[in-house]
């Protein structure tokens, strides 16, 4: 089926190409079956809302395309984006478990399908599979992990510039240029939506890329940064 | 660490209130076999954030505090945990590095069980993976509440002061 949104949608998880590939999906055939009957494939545009913060929890999201902003906000309107959810990961996991209300904000930044699970079906779904219940319990620690991990640079960081250099050696470490003398990377985000992922404002985001172009540590071609100075930004993230 | 101690694989009954208390007297025993009470120093860190998670470990009494570092050597304290927790559990779980530094307040007891025992534990016995979950899901909101607090202050000397 091609939705409005150009995106080819997997009906079925039983014939989904990707199951193998991702941690959550990756379930024996009977919970696989047992999946099936309890979710809801559902697409959305970009910028459309999954969750909000502070909302009693409904069920889970399993994201099977596209990218979802998971963010924070205060009552000022301050925005801190925790992470960007990437195809496979559960969204809710936490709340739908635990009863408590959602405690991110769940929005689309691509076009995205995702697979609805009402909380009442999911929490029987676990205790039926004790297999789905063990990849629960995985996703949940990456997930602590990485809120750990977002912990340490909020609480610990010096300044907006170590906190983008570290940012920046982190994205350039995936997907194989880690080891390169030069990585690249797709700048897939704003400077505002960058500005929210490391607690500062856009103009400051601004001022930093400009000060890194100008000493030659990155170099921007279209959509795509070149880190030209490996060792110099690692000097920038370690604060000296 | 000072000592292993005598097993306590029978003492179930009037084992003190943990997150497994009230599984069935069949899968806590099956998980009391698992472990190996040892006791520990004051100071003593039970693991280190960058290390590998060989372990989980139960405090059976006294105070963990739970932290993170910077390179610089700055220290964050998460929380102080405290008699009946399990440590170690997310890092042992996905399989990756420690996040944070566990290190004890007081001397206190404290059970270890292999990463490997603990994994097919859970496997095994729905209701324990079950109470993993539960367990987790209280940790993620409580460092959801910590990221808010740091990332959201109003100010630096606001989240400085979040700081010990």
């Amino acid at each position: 089926m091609l939705s409005p949104y150009g995106l080819d949608i997997i009906e079925s998880c039983l014939t989904c190409k990707t199951r193998t590939e991702r941690l959550f999906c990756d379930l024996p055939a009977s919970a696989l079956q047992s999946f099936e009957s309890i979710k809801y494939a559902t697409a959305y545009p970009k910028g459309a809302v999954l969750f909000v913060e502070g909302q009693a929890p409904r069920g889970i999201f399993v994201l099977c395309k596209g990218r979802v902003k998971m963010s924070i906000c205060a009552t000022d309107g301050k925005t801190l984006i925790v992470k960007i959810a990437e195809p496979g990961e559960v969204l809710g996991l936490s709340a739908t478990v635990s009863g408590k209300p959602y405690e991110l904000t769940a929005e689309t930044i691509d076009p995205c399908q995702v697979n609805f699970v009402k909380r009442e079906d999911f929490l029987r779904f676990l205790k039926e599979h004790s297999d789905a219940c063990f990849k629960v319990a995985e996703q949940l620690s990456e997930k602590y992990n990485t809120a750990c991990h977002e912990v340490r640079s909020l609480g610990l960081s010096h300044s907006a510039g170590e906190k983008l250099a570290k940012l920046l050696l982190e994205w350039s470490s995936k997907n194989g240029e880690g080891a390169k003398q030069e990585p690249r990377l797709k700048l897939a985000l704003t400077h505002e939506e960058i500005a929210q992922m490391i607690g500062t404002s856009r103009e400051t985001v601004t001022r930093l890329f400009a000060d890194l172009k100008k000493r030659q540590i990155v170099q921007s071609k279209g959509s795509t940064l070149v880190i030209r100075n490996k060792s110099a930004l690692r000097l920038i993230a370690s604060n000296n | 660490m000072e000592s292993v101690l005598r097993p306590s694989r029978l003492e179930y009954v009037d084992r003190p209130e943990g997150p497994f208390c009230h599984l069935p007297d069949l899968t806590l025993r099956d998980f009391e076999l698992l472990k190996t009470p040892v006791l520990y120093r004051r100071g003593t860190c039970l693991f280190r954030e960058g290390q590998p998670a060989h372990d989980i470990f139960v405090l059976d009494e006294g105070r963990v505090r739970i932290s993170v570092s910077s390179e610089s050597g700055k220290r964050l304290t998460l929380r102080i945990a405290g008699p009946g927790e399990i440590l170690g559990l997310s890092a042992a779980l996905a399989g990756s590095p420690h996040e944070m530094t566990a290190e004890l307040l007081e001397d206190a007891q404290v059970a270890t069980i292999k990463r490997k025992d603990l994994l097919r534990f859970l496997r095994e016995h729905r209701e324990a993976c079950l109470q993993v979950v539960n367990l987790l899901s209280q940790d993620l909101h409580v460092a959801y509440d910590r990221v808010r607090s740091l990332g959201l202050a109003r100010s630096r000397r606001s989240r400085a002061s979040r700081v010990q």
